[in-house]
Protein backbone atom coordinates (compact mmCIF):
# COMPACT_ATOMS: atom_id res chain seq x y z
CA UNK A 1 0.00 0.00 0.00
CA UNK A 2 1.76 3.78 -0.91
CA UNK A 3 2.26 5.59 1.68
CA UNK A 4 0.60 8.84 -0.25
CA UNK A 5 -2.83 6.82 0.09
CA UNK A 6 -2.47 6.39 3.85
CA UNK A 7 -1.28 10.21 4.09
CA UNK A 8 -4.42 11.56 2.71
CA UNK A 9 -6.62 8.78 4.58
CA UNK A 10 -5.03 9.69 8.41
CA UNK A 11 -6.77 12.76 9.19
CA UNK A 12 -10.02 10.49 8.51
CA UNK A 13 -8.51 7.17 10.97
CA UNK A 14 -8.28 10.15 13.62
CA UNK A 15 -11.64 11.34 13.19
CA UNK A 16 -12.68 7.87 13.27
CA UNK A 17 -14.62 8.09 9.52
CA UNK A 18 -13.03 5.26 7.95
CA UNK A 19 -14.74 2.23 6.90
CA UNK A 20 -13.73 -1.09 8.46
CA UNK A 21 -11.56 -2.36 5.93
CA UNK A 22 -9.73 0.95 5.33
CA UNK A 23 -9.34 1.48 8.65
CA UNK A 24 -7.36 -2.00 9.34
CA UNK A 25 -5.61 -1.40 6.03
CA UNK A 26 -4.39 1.94 7.88
CA UNK A 27 -3.69 -0.14 11.05
CA UNK A 28 -1.55 -2.56 9.32
CA UNK A 29 0.69 0.21 6.88
CA UNK A 30 1.66 2.79 10.17
CA UNK A 31 2.76 -0.74 12.39
CA UNK A 32 5.48 -1.29 9.45
CA UNK A 33 5.69 2.63 8.37
CA UNK A 34 7.78 4.61 10.75
CA UNK A 35 7.20 7.63 9.07
CA UNK A 36 3.67 7.33 8.00
CA UNK A 37 3.49 7.00 12.48
CA UNK A 38 5.24 10.09 12.44
CA UNK A 39 2.65 11.79 10.77
CA UNK A 40 -0.15 9.95 12.64
CA UNK A 41 1.71 10.92 15.90
CA UNK A 42 1.80 15.39 14.33
CA UNK A 43 -2.21 14.83 13.50
CA UNK A 44 -2.87 13.10 16.70
CA UNK A 45 -1.36 16.40 18.00
CA UNK A 46 -2.93 19.03 15.85
CA UNK A 47 -6.36 17.59 16.86
CA UNK A 48 -5.40 18.08 20.08
CA UNK A 49 -4.22 21.40 20.12
CA UNK A 50 -7.15 22.48 18.49
CA UNK A 51 -9.65 20.79 20.70
CA UNK A 52 -8.13 22.60 23.89
CA UNK A 53 -9.41 25.76 22.73
CA UNK A 54 -13.09 24.83 23.03
CA UNK A 55 -15.56 27.89 24.48
CA UNK A 56 -18.84 26.55 26.38
CA UNK A 57 -21.80 29.09 26.35
CA UNK A 58 -22.07 30.52 29.94
CA UNK A 59 -25.09 29.32 31.45
CA UNK A 60 -26.15 32.55 32.02
CA UNK A 61 -25.98 33.46 28.38
CA UNK A 62 -27.89 30.20 27.93
CA UNK A 63 -30.90 31.40 30.61
CA UNK A 64 -31.13 34.44 29.09
CA UNK A 65 -31.42 33.61 25.26
CA UNK A 66 -34.44 30.29 26.43
CA UNK A 67 -35.53 33.80 27.92
CA UNK A 68 -35.44 36.04 24.66
CA UNK A 69 -37.31 33.18 22.69
CA UNK A 70 -40.11 32.09 25.62
CA UNK A 71 -41.28 36.09 25.02
CA UNK A 72 -40.57 36.13 20.94
CA UNK A 73 -42.58 32.81 20.84
CA UNK A 74 -45.83 34.25 23.12
CA UNK A 75 -46.15 36.70 20.14
CA UNK A 76 -45.47 34.58 16.94
CA UNK A 77 -47.77 32.19 15.01
CA UNK A 78 -47.43 29.09 13.81
CA UNK A 79 -47.39 28.90 9.86
CA UNK A 80 -51.47 28.28 9.10
CA UNK A 81 -52.81 25.34 7.88
CA UNK A 82 -53.44 27.93 4.41
CA UNK A 83 -50.04 28.46 4.30
CA UNK A 84 -48.88 24.95 4.34
CA UNK A 85 -51.41 23.93 1.94
CA UNK A 86 -50.43 26.67 -0.36
CA UNK A 87 -46.87 25.76 -0.19
CA UNK A 88 -46.96 22.36 -0.69
CA UNK A 89 -48.27 20.24 -2.56
CA UNK A 90 -47.68 17.46 -0.55
CA UNK A 91 -50.30 18.41 1.99
CA UNK A 92 -52.76 19.18 -0.84
CA UNK A 93 -52.57 15.47 -1.82
CA UNK A 94 -52.49 14.68 1.47
CA UNK A 95 -55.83 16.16 1.96
CA UNK A 96 -57.60 15.36 -1.19
CA UNK A 97 -57.04 11.43 0.03
CA UNK A 98 -58.86 13.06 2.93
CA UNK A 99 -61.50 14.02 1.59
CA UNK A 100 -64.33 11.72 2.08
CA UNK A 101 -63.90 11.57 5.56
CA UNK A 102 -63.88 15.38 5.44
CA UNK A 103 -67.66 14.98 3.34
CA UNK A 104 -69.20 13.06 5.72
CA UNK A 105 -68.11 15.19 8.66
CA UNK A 106 -69.13 18.45 6.83
CA UNK A 107 -72.99 16.44 6.29
CA UNK A 108 -73.22 14.99 10.04
CA UNK A 109 -72.44 18.78 11.16
CA UNK A 110 -74.36 20.58 9.18
CA UNK A 111 -77.44 18.49 9.56
CA UNK A 112 -76.78 18.29 13.64
CA UNK A 113 -76.26 22.36 13.24
CA UNK A 114 -79.02 22.95 11.30
CA UNK A 115 -81.72 21.04 14.00
CA UNK A 116 -79.90 22.78 16.34
CA UNK A 117 -80.46 26.19 14.95
CA UNK A 118 -84.69 25.43 14.57
CA UNK A 119 -84.67 24.23 17.81
CA UNK A 120 -82.72 27.51 19.22
CA UNK A 121 -85.20 29.65 17.02
CA UNK A 122 -88.40 28.13 18.48
CA UNK A 123 -87.26 28.12 21.96
CA UNK A 124 -86.44 31.83 21.59
CA UNK A 125 -89.79 32.50 20.52
CA UNK A 126 -91.12 31.27 23.65
CA UNK A 127 -88.72 33.16 25.90
CA UNK A 128 -89.18 36.72 24.30
CA UNK A 129 -91.02 38.16 27.30
CA UNK A 130 -89.36 40.72 28.68
CA UNK A 131 -86.46 38.38 29.84
CA UNK A 132 -83.36 40.98 27.86
CA UNK A 133 -82.63 43.37 29.76
CA UNK A 134 -80.04 45.14 28.11
CA UNK A 135 -80.37 48.86 27.46
CA UNK A 136 -78.18 51.02 24.84
CA UNK A 137 -77.71 54.65 25.83
CA UNK A 138 -76.42 54.59 29.73
CA UNK A 139 -78.51 52.02 30.67
CA UNK A 140 -76.93 49.45 33.75
CA UNK A 141 -76.77 45.68 32.87
CA UNK A 142 -76.81 42.57 34.63
CA UNK A 143 -73.23 41.30 35.17
CA UNK A 144 -73.63 37.47 34.60
CA UNK A 145 -74.16 37.47 31.29
CA UNK A 146 -71.24 37.49 28.74
CA UNK A 147 -70.27 40.41 26.85
CA UNK A 148 -69.55 40.27 23.07
CA UNK A 149 -65.66 41.09 23.55
CA UNK A 150 -65.64 42.68 20.42
CA UNK A 151 -68.35 45.31 21.17
CA UNK A 152 -66.01 47.06 24.13
CA UNK A 153 -64.78 50.16 22.74
CA UNK A 154 -63.23 50.81 26.42
CA UNK A 155 -63.16 51.42 30.13
CA UNK A 156 -63.92 54.34 31.68
CA UNK A 157 -63.33 53.60 35.04
CA UNK A 158 -63.39 50.54 37.68
CA UNK A 159 -64.53 51.13 41.21
CA UNK A 160 -64.99 48.51 43.86
CA UNK A 161 -67.41 49.14 47.05
CA UNK A 162 -65.15 49.76 50.10
CA UNK A 163 -65.36 46.40 52.47
CA UNK A 164 -67.10 44.62 49.62
CA UNK A 165 -66.39 42.51 46.31
CA UNK A 166 -68.97 44.50 44.58
CA UNK A 167 -67.18 46.12 41.42
CA UNK A 168 -68.87 48.94 39.02
CA UNK A 169 -67.41 49.38 36.03
CA UNK A 170 -68.38 51.94 33.81
CA UNK A 171 -67.24 50.70 29.83
CA UNK A 172 -68.08 52.16 26.28
CA UNK A 173 -69.63 50.44 23.83
CA UNK A 174 -71.31 52.85 21.01
CA UNK A 175 -71.99 54.75 24.61
CA UNK A 176 -70.99 54.28 27.80
CA UNK A 177 -72.19 51.50 29.88
CA UNK A 178 -72.12 50.33 32.94
CA UNK A 179 -71.78 47.11 34.50
CA UNK A 180 -72.25 46.19 38.65
CA UNK A 181 -71.77 43.15 39.96
CA UNK A 182 -69.16 40.41 42.53
CA UNK A 183 -65.55 40.06 41.33
CA UNK A 184 -66.81 36.24 40.77
CA UNK A 185 -69.52 37.35 37.92
CA UNK A 186 -68.68 36.50 34.69
CA UNK A 187 -69.08 39.62 33.10
CA UNK A 188 -67.23 41.79 35.75
CA UNK A 189 -64.13 39.38 35.02
CA UNK A 190 -64.42 39.87 31.30
CA UNK A 191 -63.97 43.81 31.93
CA UNK A 192 -61.55 43.85 34.10
CA UNK A 193 -58.80 41.53 32.08
CA UNK A 194 -60.20 43.70 29.03
CA UNK A 195 -59.06 46.70 31.59
CA UNK A 196 -55.97 45.41 32.42
CA UNK A 197 -54.94 44.39 28.84
CA UNK A 198 -56.32 47.42 26.43
CA UNK A 199 -56.95 50.56 28.27
CA UNK A 200 -55.67 53.97 27.06
CA UNK A 201 -56.10 55.45 30.56
CA UNK A 202 -53.07 54.34 32.99
CA UNK A 203 -55.49 55.11 36.31
CA UNK A 204 -58.45 52.55 34.63
CA UNK A 205 -55.39 50.13 33.90
CA UNK A 206 -54.29 50.78 37.80
CA UNK A 207 -57.43 50.46 39.23
CA UNK A 208 -58.02 46.83 37.49
CA UNK A 209 -54.83 45.97 38.05
CA UNK A 210 -55.76 46.40 41.92
CA UNK A 211 -59.00 44.83 41.81
CA UNK A 212 -57.69 41.21 39.73
CA UNK A 213 -54.72 41.35 42.43
CA UNK A 214 -57.56 40.26 44.39
CA UNK A 215 -58.45 37.23 42.63
CA UNK A 216 -54.93 35.57 41.19
CA UNK A 217 -55.77 31.91 41.61
CA UNK A 218 -57.89 32.22 38.25
CA UNK A 219 -55.21 31.43 35.58
CA UNK A 220 -56.65 34.25 33.20
CA UNK A 221 -55.96 36.85 35.83
CA UNK A 222 -52.61 35.50 36.40
CA UNK A 223 -52.24 35.97 32.50
CA UNK A 224 -53.39 39.14 32.79
CA UNK A 225 -50.66 40.31 35.27
CA UNK A 226 -47.94 38.72 33.89
CA UNK A 227 -49.32 40.94 30.52
CA UNK A 228 -49.23 44.03 32.57
CA UNK A 229 -46.53 43.32 34.17
CA UNK A 230 -44.16 42.92 30.92
CA UNK A 231 -45.78 45.17 28.70
CA UNK A 232 -47.43 48.09 31.11
CA UNK A 233 -46.17 51.21 29.95
CA UNK A 234 -46.81 53.04 33.75
CA UNK A 235 -44.45 52.01 36.18
CA UNK A 236 -47.47 51.40 39.17
CA UNK A 237 -49.50 49.32 36.85
CA UNK A 238 -46.26 46.92 36.81
CA UNK A 239 -45.99 47.04 40.46
CA UNK A 240 -49.19 46.55 41.08
CA UNK A 241 -48.87 43.51 38.70
CA UNK A 242 -45.96 42.10 40.59
CA UNK A 243 -47.72 42.55 43.84
CA UNK A 244 -50.36 40.34 42.62
CA UNK A 245 -47.99 37.65 41.59
CA UNK A 246 -45.99 37.65 44.69
CA UNK A 247 -47.74 34.56 45.84
CA UNK A 248 -46.97 32.52 42.86
CA UNK A 249 -43.58 33.06 42.09
CA UNK A 250 -42.39 29.39 43.44
CA UNK A 251 -45.49 27.15 42.69
CA UNK A 252 -45.82 28.48 39.07
CA UNK A 253 -42.94 28.32 36.73
CA UNK A 254 -44.24 30.81 33.94
CA UNK A 255 -44.93 33.54 36.50
CA UNK A 256 -40.81 32.65 37.98
CA UNK A 257 -39.80 33.41 34.30
CA UNK A 258 -42.13 36.52 33.87
CA UNK A 259 -40.83 37.78 37.36
CA UNK A 260 -36.89 37.16 36.25
CA UNK A 261 -37.82 38.72 32.85
CA UNK A 262 -38.71 41.88 34.50
CA UNK A 263 -35.76 41.77 36.62
CA UNK A 264 -33.45 41.72 33.66
CA UNK A 265 -35.50 44.54 31.34
CA UNK A 266 -37.62 46.41 33.46
CA UNK A 267 -36.53 49.60 32.99
CA UNK A 268 -37.63 50.89 36.37
CA UNK A 269 -35.58 50.34 39.08
CA UNK A 270 -38.48 49.63 41.66
CA UNK A 271 -40.11 47.35 39.31
CA UNK A 272 -36.31 45.54 39.91
CA UNK A 273 -35.63 46.10 43.40
CA UNK A 274 -39.65 44.62 44.00
CA UNK A 275 -38.96 41.27 41.33
CA UNK A 276 -35.87 40.51 43.21
CA UNK A 277 -37.36 40.61 46.61
CA UNK A 278 -39.36 38.10 45.15
CA UNK A 279 -37.40 35.54 44.03
CA UNK A 280 -35.17 35.64 46.74
CA UNK A 281 -36.82 32.75 48.18
CA UNK A 282 -35.94 30.85 44.76
CA UNK A 283 -32.50 31.50 44.98
CA UNK A 284 -30.62 28.42 44.78
CA UNK A 285 -32.78 28.15 41.69
CA UNK A 286 -30.64 28.10 38.07
CA UNK A 287 -32.47 30.19 36.12
CA UNK A 288 -32.97 32.49 39.16
CA UNK A 289 -29.02 32.13 40.56
CA UNK A 290 -27.25 33.22 36.54
CA UNK A 291 -30.24 36.42 36.50
CA UNK A 292 -28.62 37.65 40.17
CA UNK A 293 -25.19 36.84 38.76
CA UNK A 294 -26.01 38.97 35.74
CA UNK A 295 -27.53 41.73 38.05
CA UNK A 296 -24.63 41.34 40.37
CA UNK A 297 -21.89 42.32 37.93
CA UNK A 298 -24.44 44.37 35.20
CA UNK A 299 -27.64 46.28 36.56
CA UNK A 300 -26.93 50.12 36.11
CA UNK A 301 -28.73 50.62 39.75
CA UNK A 302 -25.91 49.92 42.46
CA UNK A 303 -28.57 48.82 45.35
CA UNK A 304 -29.32 46.27 43.17
CA UNK A 305 -26.42 44.97 42.10
CA UNK A 306 -25.26 44.98 46.06
CA UNK A 307 -28.10 42.91 47.00
CA UNK A 308 -27.63 40.60 43.98
CA UNK A 309 -24.82 39.91 45.13
CA UNK A 310 -25.70 39.73 49.07
CA UNK A 311 -27.92 37.07 47.81
CA UNK A 312 -25.59 35.10 46.10
CA UNK A 313 -22.97 35.23 49.18
CA UNK A 314 -25.64 33.25 51.21
CA UNK A 315 -26.05 30.80 49.50
CA UNK A 316 -23.51 27.19 49.61
CA UNK A 317 -21.49 27.13 46.51
CA UNK A 318 -22.67 24.98 43.51
CA UNK A 319 -20.69 22.94 40.62
CA UNK B 1 -22.55 16.85 20.87
CA UNK B 2 -25.05 16.05 23.96
CA UNK B 3 -28.13 16.37 21.86
CA UNK B 4 -26.36 13.64 19.05
CA UNK B 5 -24.88 11.38 21.44
CA UNK B 6 -28.05 10.59 22.94
CA UNK B 7 -30.49 11.52 20.37
CA UNK B 8 -34.17 10.97 21.36
CA UNK B 9 -37.59 9.93 19.93
CA UNK B 10 -38.80 13.50 19.78
CA UNK B 11 -41.32 12.39 17.06
CA UNK B 12 -44.56 12.45 19.98
CA UNK B 13 -43.22 16.23 20.74
CA UNK B 14 -43.11 17.75 17.22
CA UNK B 15 -46.40 16.56 16.48
CA UNK B 16 -48.07 18.01 19.76
CA UNK B 17 -46.07 21.30 18.39
CA UNK B 18 -47.21 20.87 14.95
CA UNK B 19 -50.62 21.04 16.30
CA UNK B 20 -49.67 24.47 18.43
CA UNK B 21 -48.93 22.95 21.65
CA UNK B 22 -46.12 25.98 22.56
CA UNK B 23 -45.16 23.79 25.37
CA UNK B 24 -44.19 20.85 23.71
CA UNK B 25 -41.82 22.70 21.04
CA UNK B 26 -40.27 24.68 24.34
CA UNK B 27 -39.51 21.25 25.43
CA UNK B 28 -38.03 20.48 21.99
CA UNK B 29 -36.06 23.91 22.01
CA UNK B 30 -34.56 22.68 25.30
CA UNK B 31 -33.16 19.11 24.28
CA UNK B 32 -31.23 21.03 21.21
CA UNK B 33 -30.61 24.50 21.95
CA UNK B 34 -27.26 24.35 24.23
CA UNK B 35 -25.36 22.87 21.29
CA UNK B 36 -27.15 25.55 18.63
CA UNK B 37 -25.96 28.60 21.13
CA UNK B 38 -22.63 26.77 20.84
CA UNK B 39 -22.52 26.72 17.36
CA UNK B 40 -23.52 30.02 17.13
CA UNK B 41 -21.29 31.69 19.46
CA UNK B 42 -18.08 29.74 17.91
CA UNK B 43 -19.21 30.74 14.59
CA UNK B 44 -20.27 34.18 14.86
CA UNK B 45 -17.54 35.06 18.33
CA UNK B 46 -19.66 37.53 19.68
CA UNK B 47 -22.07 36.76 22.70
CA UNK B 48 -24.96 39.22 21.28
CA UNK B 49 -24.68 37.54 17.59
CA UNK B 50 -24.86 33.88 18.68
CA UNK B 51 -28.11 35.12 20.90
CA UNK B 52 -29.63 36.41 17.66
CA UNK B 53 -28.59 33.44 15.54
CA UNK B 54 -30.60 31.36 18.14
CA UNK B 55 -33.72 33.12 18.24
CA UNK B 56 -33.93 33.36 14.80
CA UNK B 57 -33.30 29.44 14.44
CA UNK B 58 -35.81 28.57 16.92
CA UNK B 59 -38.40 31.26 16.15
CA UNK B 60 -37.93 29.39 12.25
CA UNK B 61 -38.23 26.90 13.33
CA UNK B 62 -41.45 27.16 14.86
CA UNK B 63 -42.78 28.80 12.28
CA UNK B 64 -42.06 26.24 9.65
CA UNK B 65 -42.59 23.15 11.75
CA UNK B 66 -45.78 22.19 9.78
CA UNK B 67 -43.70 21.63 6.70
CA UNK B 68 -41.86 19.32 9.17
CA UNK B 69 -42.57 16.12 7.41
CA UNK B 70 -40.08 13.37 9.32
CA UNK B 71 -37.72 12.69 5.79
CA UNK B 72 -34.88 13.55 8.35
CA UNK B 73 -33.75 13.71 11.97
CA UNK B 74 -35.35 16.96 13.34
CA UNK B 75 -31.75 18.07 14.76
CA UNK B 76 -30.73 17.66 11.07
CA UNK B 77 -33.71 19.78 10.72
CA UNK B 78 -32.71 22.68 12.93
CA UNK B 79 -28.79 22.15 12.63
CA UNK B 80 -29.74 23.45 9.17
CA UNK B 81 -31.57 25.99 9.79
CA UNK B 82 -28.77 27.45 12.02
CA UNK B 83 -26.26 26.35 10.00
CA UNK B 84 -27.88 28.70 7.14
CA UNK B 85 -27.76 31.75 9.50
CA UNK B 86 -24.49 30.90 10.67
CA UNK B 87 -23.05 30.57 7.37
CA UNK B 88 -24.99 33.97 6.11
CA UNK B 89 -23.33 35.73 9.17
CA UNK B 90 -19.71 34.40 8.34
CA UNK B 91 -20.23 35.59 4.51
CA UNK B 92 -21.37 39.07 6.05
CA UNK B 93 -18.49 39.60 7.75
CA UNK B 94 -15.97 38.20 5.23
CA UNK B 95 -17.28 41.12 3.37
CA UNK B 96 -16.69 43.58 6.29
CA UNK B 97 -13.55 42.25 7.03
CA UNK B 98 -14.00 42.03 10.53
CA UNK B 99 -12.12 38.85 11.37
CA UNK B 100 -10.21 39.98 14.79
CA UNK B 101 -10.78 37.27 17.34
CA UNK B 102 -12.57 39.79 19.58
CA UNK B 103 -16.23 39.10 20.95
CA UNK B 104 -18.44 41.42 22.69
CA UNK B 105 -21.05 39.81 25.43
CA UNK B 106 -24.47 41.59 26.28
CA UNK B 107 -23.69 43.99 27.87
CA UNK B 108 -21.55 45.50 24.51
CA UNK B 109 -18.55 44.95 25.97
CA UNK B 110 -15.47 43.85 23.77
CA UNK B 111 -13.02 41.21 25.32
CA UNK B 112 -10.54 38.26 23.92
CA UNK B 113 -12.34 35.27 23.51
CA UNK B 114 -8.93 33.45 23.79
CA UNK B 115 -7.96 35.25 26.99
CA UNK B 116 -11.07 34.33 28.46
CA UNK B 117 -10.69 30.82 27.89
CA UNK B 118 -6.95 30.91 29.41
CA UNK B 119 -8.83 33.07 32.37
CA UNK B 120 -11.30 30.17 32.94
CA UNK B 121 -8.37 27.71 33.00
CA UNK B 122 -5.68 30.03 34.95
CA UNK B 123 -4.01 27.93 37.47
CA UNK B 124 -0.34 28.61 39.48
CA UNK B 125 1.57 29.00 36.67
CA UNK B 126 1.62 32.24 34.63
CA UNK B 127 3.80 30.99 31.78
CA UNK B 128 1.24 28.65 30.46
CA UNK B 129 -1.68 30.71 30.77
CA UNK B 130 0.68 33.04 28.65
CA UNK B 131 1.40 30.08 25.73
CA UNK B 132 -1.98 28.73 26.05
CA UNK B 133 -3.02 32.51 25.41
CA UNK B 134 -0.55 33.03 22.26
CA UNK B 135 -1.75 29.41 21.02
CA UNK B 136 -5.39 30.61 20.96
CA UNK B 137 -4.87 33.57 19.53
CA UNK B 138 -2.88 31.76 16.91
CA UNK B 139 -5.89 28.91 16.38
CA UNK B 140 -8.56 31.76 16.54
CA UNK B 141 -6.46 33.52 13.62
CA UNK B 142 -6.06 30.48 11.85
CA UNK B 143 -9.77 29.78 11.70
CA UNK B 144 -10.31 33.29 10.21
CA UNK B 145 -8.57 31.78 6.84
CA UNK B 146 -11.00 29.13 6.28
CA UNK B 147 -13.53 29.72 3.86
CA UNK B 148 -17.32 30.08 5.59
CA UNK B 149 -18.05 26.39 4.51
CA UNK B 150 -14.63 25.26 4.97
CA UNK B 151 -15.00 26.61 8.81
CA UNK B 152 -18.80 25.11 9.29
CA UNK B 153 -17.59 21.55 8.07
CA UNK B 154 -14.70 21.94 10.60
CA UNK B 155 -16.91 23.52 13.09
CA UNK B 156 -19.52 20.68 12.75
CA UNK B 157 -16.83 18.08 12.65
CA UNK B 158 -14.30 19.00 15.08
CA UNK B 159 -16.35 20.66 17.94
CA UNK B 160 -19.70 18.50 17.59
CA UNK B 161 -18.19 15.54 16.57
CA UNK B 162 -20.63 14.68 13.62
CA UNK B 163 -20.51 12.37 10.63
CA UNK B 164 -19.28 13.53 7.29
CA UNK B 165 -22.82 11.96 6.09
CA UNK B 166 -24.47 14.31 8.55
CA UNK B 167 -22.62 17.15 7.74
CA UNK B 168 -23.40 16.64 3.91
CA UNK B 169 -27.09 16.26 4.75
CA UNK B 170 -26.84 19.59 6.73
CA UNK B 171 -25.29 21.12 4.29
CA UNK B 172 -26.93 20.00 1.33
CA UNK B 173 -24.04 18.25 0.02
CA UNK B 174 -22.46 14.37 -0.36
CA UNK B 175 -20.47 13.17 2.42
CA UNK B 176 -17.68 13.10 0.16
CA UNK B 177 -17.79 16.68 -0.53
CA UNK B 178 -17.85 17.38 3.09
CA UNK B 179 -14.78 14.80 3.43
CA UNK B 180 -12.97 17.21 1.01
CA UNK B 181 -13.72 20.34 2.58
CA UNK B 182 -12.79 18.80 6.02
CA UNK B 183 -9.23 17.79 4.33
CA UNK B 184 -8.88 21.22 2.75
CA UNK B 185 -9.61 22.81 6.09
CA UNK B 186 -7.07 20.88 7.90
CA UNK B 187 -4.90 21.59 5.74
CA UNK B 188 -5.20 25.09 5.60
CA UNK B 189 -5.24 25.50 9.46
CA UNK B 190 -2.02 23.28 9.81
CA UNK B 191 -0.19 25.38 7.57
CA UNK B 192 -0.97 28.47 9.01
CA UNK B 193 -0.59 27.40 12.88
CA UNK B 194 3.43 26.37 11.45
CA UNK B 195 3.75 29.86 9.69
CA UNK B 196 3.27 31.45 12.85
CA UNK B 197 5.58 29.18 14.96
Amino acid sequence: MKCDWVRQNILFYVYNELEDDARYEVEQHLGRCPECATELKATRKFHATLSENVQEPSPNLLALSRMRLQEALETTRQGGLWHRMILEPAAWLRQIRMAPALAAVIFIVGFGGGIGATYNFLAAGHESDGTITSSVGGGKQAANQPLEASTITGIRSVTQEPGSNQVSIKYDTVSTQEAQGSLNDQRIQQLLLFAAHTNYNSGVRMDSVDVLTQAPDDSRVREALLYALQNDTNAGVRLKALDGLSGFVRQDPTVRDGVLRALISDENSGVRMQALHLVEPMKADSNVRSVLTRLSQTDQNPSIRSQAKAMLAQMPEMD
Amino acid sequence: MAAQGNRIDDTGLIREAQQGNRAAFEVLVRHYDQSVLRLALHLTGSESDAQDVYQEAFLKAYKNLGSFRFECSFYTWIYRIVTNLCLDHLRKRNVRKEDAPVAVDSSGEEYSRIEQFADARSGANPERDLMRRELGRKIGSALTQLTPRERMVFELKHYHGLKLRTVGEMLNTTEETAKNTLFRATQKLRAALLEMR
